[in-house]
């Protein structure tokens, strides 16, 4: 350790309290950032806390990575420097659930689970369901913006984020937005930190809105023998007048993962997975709905209902986590237009049988995402799998880019990194948001080198 | 002489027809729907993105600061020309250039009324959820730039959370893109922090926003009340029951004289609130909640609840409502329109304190508000023309903005900052959250052309010299 950080080490051990305070790679380790272990973790009690360990960073030119539940911490490119990771865990209150006005407000380290269970008491709930839902964070959440299935219907973070305080590189303390559900006060700089990665400065405490629980639930699956029966199916449903929750196009791989929740299906099989939420009424008549459609489309249906329904969308929403650990195994989330979803899907899984890769896709048919999972085949030798899986890539980015989307790798060894950065090339605003970044962290030690176009 | 410069270089972008700059129609252009004038140096008809790029090039040459414009509907001043300048007319940019009902998305020139927009999607089966009262009249550059709501954003949200795109001239005139057809772009939203900017970020110059199926079924109702706090008690407890209605409206005993004068829609003139309320969706369980809300409605006090038997009967309601800022205008030469917002139960409380306000200050202050989202429009009334009644109206407003905040609300729902609200700012704003905002500002406007002098306060030290 340098002698900076050695007396950034006591600073820190005088502000938050020597057991806060980790350093020397035997305990740091578990907080590799791409390979990289910082020098220091530092575990702050309270959001005065943080914007006090942040100020003394920045005055010891210290950079920092901020870590809520670590989900998301194979997303962006390996980092430039890690010197202090900054340890969200201990801030995990409650610190305002005000249920009839439909809110509420909480520490940034708030476990989402704890949240969704807290709130589950008042029959409220809050509609963002990303994957590993046990450990990601509150906070990691919103500056990561994860998402999943039910974005459909509801959207993402920037949908349901009424407000939040923010420690900035400098370490002063800002609020941006408020509690009400409009709010035109000035900037909307909830969005400027919505995904930002950390690289602008540390969400310390988020206030989202929320819905009352649905009276009944329930979910259709059609078994179809191949994509264009499964990917026809969900056009039909995007332009007919039901509202499913979710909408989700399984390929084979994915349905022999999910197996233990879904059941078995025949080999080769495709699926569209659909959530409906509401009244019973309502409920009841869009599962008649689709199982009409899907029949029409030569599938099969399966029937999902109450608490079953909410047993696989938990299994649909963390499918990947199911995956087999793979050293050399890369995920990835696909952008594109609604309607080129089942397209990119097909274009995943030739990809990869094109470059003897295994593929697992699964896509939410009517948002435009698709994820995608690349394995080499068993006793490929490591450059080989490497290379193959960059051609992969290469080739899938480049043809969502045709269509104006984008591929951004969520997890791949620092060697596949090395070769493909994890967002792909910046287009015509990327001054803009490096000038953004300049503003809020002249020194670069919010997350250095790990955003789109090295910042 | 750097004046007739700055004329020659806008004409030679757009040619001299599309020049205005004599006293007549400048001052055409010194206005809006808020209170304050101030004349521009010249306005600009633009009609393409090139065109806005090579005017705020000239502007940014020549160090002018510049104001797009669009139906002029802000109500808080944003369109006013506060430092002169060049005020770049949008309204001959209004073409519909895109419905792509496969991907859910329309792109939009900004010069485009929001109620032609839904008129052009309705027959396809489609719409655009955002829907201010003035949607006639207001453009959707102008919803874009205020972040606008409307009475459907309880349920649906505001303008930020329907547009996923859009093409903007930076005040620097180089044309850059946000977001776009596929969702989840790259990096920083710079959709999000540009929706709600105000003008003071650049020109968007090309929208692409969400539509969405239209509802297959829609009910509307009046609830009619003798008592406005049972009136916004109702709201609560219809939230409490589980249920989000697409709108939950309220008018004041002064707004429905008015109204009813105007547009006569049938609404009883003695009663002291009526709250319209709609809920929309798949048919199979709208007949439910609509006699579930009628009987919350009953059970907090209504004294009458009609249910819209046809569009006819809906449409006359609206019409009423939308109608209702320009009805009040048959009672005072002027108004204040604040746009305070609070915590939906704390509705009842700031209600009863508008009234002592009003009663305080000597003036009248009917009420007109979207109570689902805790938005009120309390209308402060007066004559221009009487100098010492402004000034109380003006105090009047700042007092409501206070209690707003105090409620644990804020001092703008969707109207924005503009002119009229920078001196309240410091009610929910900390310097160092200011600061924050202007780094966003000077990242985007490093020379202060784009809308100068508006939504920020002076900075403290300077606003304390006496």
């Amino acid at each position: 350790m340098s002698h900076d950080l050695a007396s950034l080490r006591r600073q820190l051990e005088d502000l938050v309290g020597n057991s806060h305070v980790d350093a020397g790679p035997e305990t740091t380790a578990a907080f590799a950032v791409d390979g990289m272990i910082p020098a220091l973790t530092v575990r702050p009690g309270t959001q005065d806390e943080v914007a006090a360990v942040v100020a003394a960073c920045a005055a010891s030119g210290a950079a920092l990575v901020p870590w809520g539940g670590g989900t998301a911490m194979g997303m962006g490119n390996c980092p430039v420097r890690v010197d202090v990771v900054v340890h969200l865990d201990r801030l995990n209150r409650v610190v305002e659930f005000d249920p009839d006005n439909l809110c509420v407000t909480v520490e940034a380290g708030m476990p989402l689970a704890r949240l969704q269970e807290m709130i589950a008491e008042k029959k409220l709930l809050l509609p963002l369901d990303p994957p590993d839902g046990a450990r990601v964070t509150v906070g990691g959440l919103v500056a990561a913006n994860l998402s999943g299935p039910r974005r459909l219907l509801h959207g993402t973070a920037r949908d349901w984020v009424l407000g939040i305080r923010v420690v900035l590189p400098d370490g002063e303390r800002i609020r941006c937005g408020g509690r009400v559900i409009k709010n035109v006060s000035g900037y909307d700089m909830n969005k400027l930190f919505i995904r930002s990665f950390g690289t602008l400065g540390i969400i310390t405490e988020v206030t989202v809105k929320l819905l009352p629980m649905p009276a009944a639930q329930a979910s259709v699956l059609g078994l179809f023998p191949d994509l264009s029966g499964a990917a026809a199916t969900a056009e039909k449903v995007l332009a007919s007048f039901l509202l499913p929750e979710a909408l989700e196009l399984l390929d084979p791989c994915a349905l022999d993962i999910l197996a233990p929740a879904l059941g078995r299906s025949a080999p080769g099989n495709f699926a569209l997975a659909a959530g409906f939420t509401g009244s019973r009424e309502t409920v009841e008549r869009q599962v008649r709905d689709l199982e009409t459609l899907i029949s029409e489309r030569g599938g099969t249906v399966r029937l999902f209902r109450e608490v079953d329904s909410v047993r696989i969308w938990d299994a649909v929403t963390n499918a990947f986590g199911a995956l087999p650990q793979d050293p050399l195994r890369v995920l990835c989330m696909v952008a594109v237009p609604i309607a080129r979803t089942a397209g990119m899907m097909a274009s995943a899984r030739a990809g990869a049988t094109g470059s003897g890769l295994t593929a697992a896709t699964l896509a939410h048919a009517g948002s435009g995402i698709l994820w995608a999972a690349f394995f080499p085949a068993a006793g490929l030798p490591e450059d080989e799998a490497v290379s193959r899986m960059v051609t992969t890539l290469l080739a899938l980015r480049e043809e969502a880019a045709t269509v104006g989307g984008s591929l951004v790798i969520q997890e791949a060894s620092p060697r596949l990194k090395e070769r493909v950065d994890a967002w792909g090339k910046p287009g015509s605003s990327f001054a803009i948001m490096r000038r953004i970044k300049t503003e809020f962290d002249p020194q670069g030690l919010c997350s250095p080198g790990r955003f789109l176009g090295g910042i | 002489m750097a004046q007739n410069l700055l004329i020659e270089g806008l004409r030679q972008v757009v040619g001299e027809a599309n020049v205005l700059d004599s006293p007549v129609h400048l001052q055409l252009y010194q206005y809006d729907a808020y209170l304050e004038e101030r004349r521009p140096d010249a306005v600009v008809f633009v009609h393409s993105t090139e065109e806005v790029a090579g005017i705020v090039r000239v502007c940014n040459q020549h160090g002018a600061p510049f104001v797009p414009r669009g139906g002029g509907t802000n109500l808080s001043g944003g369109t006013i020309p506060f430092r002169g300048g060049v005020v770049i007319e949008m309204i001959r940019m209004n073409r519909l250039l895109e419905v792509d009902t496969a991907n859910l998305r329309a792109r939009v020139q900004p010069g485009m009324f929001n109620l032609e927009l839904g008129n052009a999607l309705a027959p396809l089966g489609f719409q655009y959820l955002p829907d201010p009262a003035s949607q006639k009249a207001a453009t959707l550059g102008g919803n874009v730039a205020e972040n606008s709501g409307g009475p459907h954003c309880f349920k649906y949200g505001v303008t930020t959370n329907h547009v996923v795109g859009m093409t903007v001239v930076m005040p620097d005139g180089e044309i850059a893109e946000f977001g776009g057809l596929a969702p989840d772009t790259t990096g920083y939203d710079l959709t999000g922090v540009f929706v709600g900017s105000e003008g003071t970020f650049g020109v968007c110059t090309e929208v692409v926003v969400r539509i969405v199926r239209l509802a297959e079924g829609v009910k509307t109702m009046l609830a009619i009340y003798d008592s406005i706090e049972r009136g916004s008690e109702t709201v609560s407890a219809i939230v409490a029951a589980g249920m989000i209605p697409a709108t939950l409206e309220m008018m004041d005993q002064l707004v429905i004289q008015a109204v009813e004068q105007s547009i006569h829609c049938g609404l009883p003139l003695d009663c002291a609130t009526v709250l319209i309320i709609e809920v929309d969706g798949l048919k199979d369980d709208l007949e439910a909640q609509t006699e579930a809300i009628v009987r919350l409605c009953k059970e907090h006090g209504a004294r009458e609840v009609r249910v819209a038997k046809d569009d006819a009967e809906r449409a006359l309601l609206w019409a009423g409502r939308r109608g209702a800022f320009g009805a009040v205008a048959r009672l005072t030469p002027s108004y204040l329109v604040c746009d305070g917002t609070v915590p939906r139960t704390a509705l009842p409380a700031v209600l009863k304190k508008v009234a002592e306000v009003g009663e305080k200050y000597d003036l009248k202050i009917p009420n007109v508000f979207h109570a689902g989202d805790g938005n009120l429009h309390p209308l402060i009334l007066f004559d221009w023309r009487n100098a010492e009644q402004k000034a109380r109206v003006m105090k009047a407003g700042m007092e409501i903005l206070a209690l707003c905040v105090e409620l644990g609300g804020t001092i703008s729902g969707e109207h924005g900052v503009g002119l009229e609200k920078m001196d309240s700012m410091r009610l929910v704003l900390s310097e160092a959250d200011i600061r924050s905002q202007l780094r966003v500002k000077r990242a985007f406007d490093p020379k202060d052309l784009a809308n100068p002098g508006k939504i920020f306060p002076a900075p403290q030290e300077v606003a304390c010299v006496p």
